[in-house]
């Protein structure tokens, strides 16, 4: 099978996938206790407003003509091209479209997430080369304890942890929010601040959305990087005992040369695979990042959005973060075919 | 001889050719020496000279640098002088703007036809106005004063008022307030209300309370009642009663959020202390709320707003929010800092704790429609086992107040009613249980349930003490159930539940509008009393406060005897700032007046 085939059937399978996730989103909310309509009536609830605000939500329909509606909605081509995304239905509490919720509040995650995959792997693969060449040693041991414990600790308290020494005590660093309060954030291009702040020019707003990001997702990348570091260790530990190493270092090569131009190459590919899985649960850490360090992204968005029962809001975001971490599965599953062609066969 | 004598001459001119020699060369040395020394001599005079020249070259570069050193020391003076100017600048600013910390957000509009949240109330607030305002420090949350509105009258049977205009308003735009701006605001938020049932004006029933709004003049408004409505004042100083700007409120359509759009996400007029600059929400929930000084502000010429910049942020929780303050990434946290932060942040240096009254109350309500509930005896009993002094104490550090009526105190008809029955009071507990054939080995079994998801104020703890000090009566078994929000709203509606504990934030500062919580329906007790109704309605048509205050006091007699819903305590309010901060005011009213909030040096 040749590397597009390969890609195209990658993607229809991705299809029922979320499909499969979106019917079981449906259905779960759907079989929670709660009522959103009563939500909306704070105080005083008349039957009869009751009745006009459940016509209203669309939820005195059948259950399969509310499935089918929402399906229908997601598939509106017209919509997505007027709008710049899907129709995910309209927010139960706000009546504001879904689509323009989640995608707003999106980049705010993802920004979160790419600079906790980015010091996850920037701390956790060079320690697991450096504690798989020290195999046995006291700083093996001591960097294989360093991975336990910071995959062990809970976000929220190394989160609190980190905000207490930094923010509090030091005051270097912002405990929480995308950017100092007396700093306007930079107009949305991408939705990344870091991003925005250097297309626009504008150097205080890059330092300042900057020292914001460092608590958050050094917290985060703390944790994913203990299982960077078990994985890149076993990894290399297997590596470094086969033939084509010992070869290596018996013709002479730098140890250097042999550890991360010829070993570290071979045992990346699962770390690959790992990095692409792990977006995944970087997202569900991210609802307790976002929730520790008032980061308003998806994950909060989620949270606050269960609460009010809010079904189609909570819908449209597991879609998105279905997407999202079907997207990365992709995007690795293709890097992976690319570098190792068994893989199409 | 002549041999001797040749010799002797040969010798001589030996020695004479030698000297000579010796002393031609001594002397072309000496020469020699002489010219180098000339010419050393000459050099020298030339490195003289030179040197001569160097040093004056030297004194006009020492002078010359003298010269640049003061030009230098001038110029480090002007960046001395500009660093302190941008410093001063930087500070007058910073003593401009005060940034606040707040775990609440706009629920879902700046709309006064829909907005029925806290924050949605407190930011329309500090950016409209309405006719009349509760004076800052109120105790009654009676003392009104003129605000959009100078003066007014109300006829003798509390059906018609009539309110004279602020003269001089202006809205941004430079369009004159008036009195069919008045009218325009409350026929819209009553046109709306079908639309919007779930709004403040729905909730409040402006429908069924104003018949009519007229326009009698350029600056003089009446409103026609459809009943005698002694409370109507505080109904027109909530914010559900701002005025409106035609301009953006559509008459028959709510105004929503627009994102990059702060003047269009809102219909109010702005004439009040502030206008919202900023307002960025990224799905449902606030990021920045930036609140600008009102140059067209009537009261501008007073020196309000005293400060010029309000900016909000928004944080998920109490303990982030504690965090921020204390780092000093903020300026002022309030709502909701929890009562262990605040009494723990009371004892730092580095921050202000303000404390005030609070308005929320909480209840037990009883299920009636079956047993055990459904006996007057029951209620009575339960009641009076509650130990409402202990659990303020332990849950809430003392920072709550047990609660002996349904109306807080300070306000108009506020009694202490229930102290009549005790707080566990467990002998009459045992003795109206015993007549039901309850004891010891038959106890009163009930689920007591509360919420369990935040809404309200540290419910798990309160339930816990609630069921301790029943039991405590020997007499009672409770088991405690909890639900989130959503479910516990459903379990009210489908009237699943015991006995629950509910709360209520009022909407208007006066105690119609927490008397008839005794019999509310929406509550589902399934209890009703014609007779306090009717009392009820008579407080309603009467201006005479001492009538008002005894039909209250019978109001909350009768609920004492029927045990329909038990008041347990009404909060306290606090917010936390920076010791520079000046002129918080946390009264009745629960309202945070911005506009009157200074930074000191």
């Amino acid at each position: 099978m040749g590397l597009r085939s390969y890609v195209i059937t990658r993607v229809f399978l991705t299809i029922p996938t979320l499909l499969l996730l979106l019917t079981m989103v449906f259905l779960v909310m759907r079989v929670l206790p709660g009522d959103p309509v009563s939500l909306h009536f704070e105080k005083k609830a008349d039957p009869l407003q009751m009745e006009q605000m459940r016509h209203l939500l669309g939820m005195d329909k059948p259950l399969w003509a509310q499935y089918f509606d929402y399906i229908a909605g997601l598939v509106d081509v017209n919509y997505f091209s007027a709008h710049g995304y899907p129709n995910l239905g309209k927010s139960m509490q706000s009546f504001e479209e879904v689509g323009g919720q989640v995608f707003s509040a999106f980049p705010a995650t993802l920004e979160l997430a790419i600079y906790s995959m980015i010091i996850a792997s920037a701390l956790g693969i060079p320690l697991g080369v450096i504690a798989s060449k020290s195999y046995n040693s006291v700083l093996d041991h001591l960097i294989r304890g360093f991975g336990t414990v910071t995959y062990a600790v809970p976000v929220f308290f190394l989160g609190v942890i980190l905000q207490l020494i930094f923010g509090v005590y030091l005051h270097w660093l912002p405990t929480g929010l995308r950017i100092n309060p007396s700093v306007v954030p930079p107009p949305t291009i991408t939705g990344l601040y870091t991003v925005d702040s250097l297309l626009q020019g504008n150097f205080v707003k890059f330092f300042e959305s900057s020292k914001a990001l460092i608590l958050p997702s050094l917290t985060l990348g703390l944790i994913l990087s203990g299982i960077f570091i078990r994985l890149t260790r076993t990894n290399m530990l297997e590596t470094l005992r086969l033939d084509f190493v010992t070869a290596a270092r018996a013709r002479g090569l730098k140890d250097s040369t042999v550890t991360y131009g010829y070993a570290l190459r071979n045992a990346f590919l699962p770390i690959l695979t790992m990095v692409g899985l792990q977006f995944a649960m970087l997202l569900g850490g991210a609802i307790l990042t976002e929730t520790t360090f008032s980061w308003p992204g998806l994950g909060r968005y989620i949270v606050q959005r269960i609460n009010f029962r809010d079904y189609t809001a909570i819908q449209g975001a597991v879609v998105m973060f279905g997407l999202f971490v079907a997207l990365v599965s992709l995007i690795v599953d293709i890097l992976y075919a690319y570098v190792d062609p068994r893989i199409r066969m | 001889m002549w041999n001797k004598v040749e010799l002797s001459i040969v010798v001589l001119v030996l020695i004479g050719i030698i000297v000579s020699s010796g002393t031609m060369i001594y002397t072309f040395n000496t020469m020699s020496n002489l010219s180098t020394l000339t010419d050393d001599v000459s050099a020298l005079t030339e490195n003289v000279g030179n040197l001569t020249s160097s040093v004056r070259d030297l004194a006009t570069i020492t002078a010359l640098l003298a010269q640049s050193m003061g030009q230098l020391n001038q110029t480090l003076a002007d960046l001395q002088a500009r660093l302190a100017s941008i410093e001063a600048s930087l500070a007058a600013q910073a003593k401009e703007t005060i940034i606040v910390g707040t775990t609440d957000s706009v629920e879902l509009t700046l709309d006064p036809a829909q907005a029925y949240d806290y924050f949605g109330w407190c930011i329309m607030q500090q950016i409209s106005a309405t006719l009349i305002s509760v004076a800052p420090n109120s105790s009654t949350g009676a003392d009104f004063e003129p605000n959009l509105a100078q003066s007014w009258n109300v006829s003798s049977d509390l059906l018609t008022w009539d309110f004279t205009l602020r003269q001089g308003v202006t809205f941004p735009d430079g369009t004159v307030f008036n009195a069919t701006h008045v009218k325009y605001s409350f026929d819209r938020a009553i046109d709306l209300i079908p639309n919007i049932p779930e709004g403040a004006p729905a909730g409040l029933e402006y429908n069924k309370i104003i018949n009519r709004t007229d326009v009698l003049s350029t600056y003089k408004v009446r409103f026609v009642l459809n009943f005698p409505f002694s409370a109507f004042l505080g109904v027109l100083s909530c914010r559900a009663s701002a005025i409106v700007d035609p301009t953006y409120a559509p008459l028959m359509t709510q105004v929503n959020y627009t994102a990059g759009n702060a003047r269009g996400s809102t219909p109010l007029a702005f004439v009040g202390p502030y206008y919202l600059s900023t307002w960025t929400r990224v799905g449902s929930s606030d990021i920045e709320i930036r609140l600008d000084a009102n140059p067209h502000y009537w009261n501008a010429t007073s020196g309000y707003p005293k400060t010029k910049h309000i900016i909000f942020r928004f944080y998920s929780d109490s303990s982030t929010l504690r965090l921020a303050i204390e780092a000093g990434d903020i300026d002022m946290a309030f709502r909701h800092i929890s009562p262990t932060d605040a009494l723990d942040l009371d004892q730092s240096a580095t921050v202000n704790v303000w404390w005030g009254t609070g308005a929320f109350v909480q209840y037990l309500c009883f299920q009636e429609k079956r047993a055990p509930f459904n006996d007057t005896r029951v209620r009575v009993a339960v009641a009076a086992a509650l130990n409402r002094s202990s659990m303020c104490e332990t849950v809430f550090l003392g920072l709550s107040s047990p609660l002996y009526s349904i109306i807080p105190p300070g306000m108009l008809g506020h009694t202490e009613a229930f102290k009549k029955l005790g707080d566990a009071n467990y002998t009459y507990t045992r003795s109206l249980l015993a007549q039901l054939g309850y004891n010891e080995s038959n106890k009163l079994a009930f689920d007591l349930w509360y919420e369990s998801s935040g809404h309200y104020p540290s419910s798990a703890d309160q339930a816990l003490l609630y069921k301790e000090a029943l039991e405590d009566s020997g007499v009672i078994s409770v088991t405690l159930k909890s639900a989130n929000w959503a479910n516990y709203k459903s379990n009210r509606d489908s009237e699943i539940m015991d006995a629950y504990v509910y709360g209520w934030y009022p909407d208007y500062v006066d105690p119609d509008d927490y008397a008839f919580l005794y019999w509310a329906a929406w509550l589902h007790t399934n209890y009703s009393n014609a007779t306090q109704t009717t009392l009820y309605d008579q407080a309603r048509a009467t201006a005479n406060q001492t009538l008002r205050t005894q039909l209250y006091a019978q109001i909350d007699g009768m609920a004492v005897e029927q045990c329909s819903v038990v008041p347990l305590y009404v909060s306290g309010a606090w917010a936390v700032t920076k010791p520079t901060i000046n002129g918080i005011y946390l009264d009745i009213t629960q309202d945070m007046r911005y506009w009157l909030i200074y930074i000191t040096d």
